[in-house]
């Protein structure tokens, strides 16, 4: 409680880190701000071009099947491999003063999360331009899902972080196990492509049941189902404890260790 | 009278690795290389020290006065035994922490107060006073990178200075800007601790220490050779020093 209560007192260093993070990514390039809009964009056109011109699936409107997964996936991939060194690119910082460590990767992964929500307009906006629209009570169990995957995404982020601080081959490792874990959650394909006897595993996963709802709210235009609710809280619960915990252990020698 | 910090028998190994493997390769390679030394720091001190005092930590380089003020700001913590300080530290071991050359000194200021725990209503509040003390009005709403170096220091500082923390820590930084601002500075810190703020300071000028402490503390090899009044402590460490130079010199 007392240190819940202490990284409420740092809200403030949240907020600059954030707001450093943010208005420090894109500067000295071109098109600065735009790039948060262009990147997801421009991904959905390769994967698009790929599965849906070249190789033909015959999902109806693919590219948006695709982008309402797409989004929330690479919110939580940026989150998993860039998340991975957001203490040992603080290195000075750690060494010199003072602060509860668990602020640096709450800063870089709300800053994500915004990122991802400013994303999410461009899908709005698509969901408008083509005409699709959405269903109003579906729409109302997005944040929900938001604060589940935000949990999740920040569970994972401190458990990596505080273990590349020890062992500095995570950072690359988890590059690869990106990719894997990438095409064995359904992003570019549905949960019900998978073969029956392998979906007990999937559901190991716990970004399936995340990007599932989140199909389910802005593709299918439906509520989630319960199940999959509870199952992506569940899991995000219990995976945000976890890297809690570790995080609390590990942080005791970063001083020394960076 | 109540005490600000409290140190009980504080020890603190550093694990010295001979060659430390960090990645995967190395690691499963090189296994006997992973051997560590931990050689101790702090054998064991204790101290106390009241609130509104200033104590000043003196010692050889190496004798484990840095490494116990980096435990008083929880920048390191113990191997074993207790440390306790009461109210909002502020540490000014390292200097213009966070500071993002591209931005202003305006937007600066801010992050770097914010690094130190403080609000946005709080720094609103000191944003007048942090500029007046710097000197830099002028300056500040130009990148840091433009700033020389002494500019850059006199700001970390003015912002570092300006937290009204209640326990302050100082690691060998009254030698910021020029001779002028260093007495700026000085004052300051005396001003702070008329205020009642407990300070700890380490440095190796012992004049500094003597003006504005009440205590001295000499930390020898990880332990406290000496605690008392600064004259008192000072003058057997020079001694001791004096006889290590004749005898190294002989």
């Amino acid at each position: 409680m007392r240190l819940l209560y202490e990284i409420y007192q740092y809200r403030e260093m949240i907020c600059s880190l954030i707001r450093r993070d943010l208005r420090g990514r894109y500067k000295g390039s071109v098109l600065g701000f735009l790039w948060t809009f262009l990147n997801p964009l421009l991904q959905l056109g390769v994967y698009t071009l790929v599965f849906s011109v070249i190789m033909r699936n015959g999902i109806a409107d693919y590219y948006m099947f695709l982008f309402v997964a797409l989004v929330p996936w690479m919110f939580f991939s940026v989150s998993l491999t860039n998340g991975a060194s957001c203490i040992l690119s603080q290195k000075d910082m750690v060494q010199k003063i003072y602060f509860p460590r668990q602020v640096l990767p709450i800063a870089f992964v709300t800053s994500q999360f915004i990122n991802m929500l400013l994303s999410f307009l461009v899908i709005f906006a698509v969901l408008i331009v083509s005409g699709k629209g959405w269903h109003w009570i579906a729409v109302y169990f997005l944040p929900f899902i938001f604060l589940i995957e935000y949990l999740l995404a920040l569970g994972i982020a401190l458990l990596v972080s505080a273990v590349t601080v020890y062992f500095r081959d995570l950072e690359y490792i988890l590059g690869i196990l990106t990719m894997a874990w990438q095409f064995l959650s359904p992003v570019i394909y549905s949960i019900e492509q998978v073969p029956e006897n392998l979906r007990t595993i999937f559901l190991l996963n716990p970004m399936t049941s995340v990007l599932t709802a989140y199909r389910d709210i802005l593709y299918y235009k439906q509520i989630p189902k319960i199940q999959t609710l509870c199952h992506a809280f569940g899991v995000s619960i219990v995976l945000f404890a976890a890297g809690w915990i570790v995080f609390k252990k590990l942080e005791r020698r970063f001083a020394e260790e960076l | 009278m109540e005490e600000a910090i409290l140190v009980n028998q504080v020890k603190k190994c550093y694990r010295l690795y001979l060659d430390k493997g960090k990645t995967l390769k190395e690691r499963a390679l090189f296994k006997k290389r992973r051997k560590y030394e931990e050689r101790e720091v702090l054998k064991g001190i204790s101290f106390s020290v009241l609130r509104g005092e200033a104590v000043g930590l003196i010692g050889q380089n190496g004798c484990g006065k840095s490494t116990t003020l980096k435990l008083l700001a929880r920048i390191l913590y113990p191997d074993s035994g207790e440390i306790i300080v009461n109210g909002r530290v502020s540490s000014l071991i390292e200097l213009g922490a966070g500071f993002h050359p591209d931005m202003t000194g305006r937007e600066n200021i801010f992050i770097n107060a914010s690094i130190f725990g403080l609000t946005r209503k709080e720094i609103k509040q000191r944003m007048e006073s942090i500029i007046d003390f710097s000197e830099l009005g002028e300056y500040m709403d130009s990148p840091v990178r433009t700033y020389s170096t002494g500019m850059y220091m006199r700001l970390a500082f003015s912002v570092a200075i300006h937290v009204n923390a209640e326990v302050l820590l100082i690691d060998e930084i009254l030698g910021v800007g020029d001779m002028y601002f260093q007495e700026k500075c000085f004052r300051k810190l005396q001003e702070i601790k008329r205020n009642g703020t407990t300070i700890v300071i380490v440095s190796h000028s012992l004049e500094q220490i003597e003006e504005i402490c009440e205590k001295s503390i000499w930390i020898q090899e990880g332990e406290i050779a000496e605690i008392g009044l600064p004259k008192a402590v000072h003058t057997s460490y020079r001694n001791y020093m004096n006889q290590k130079n004749i005898r190294e010199n002989s």
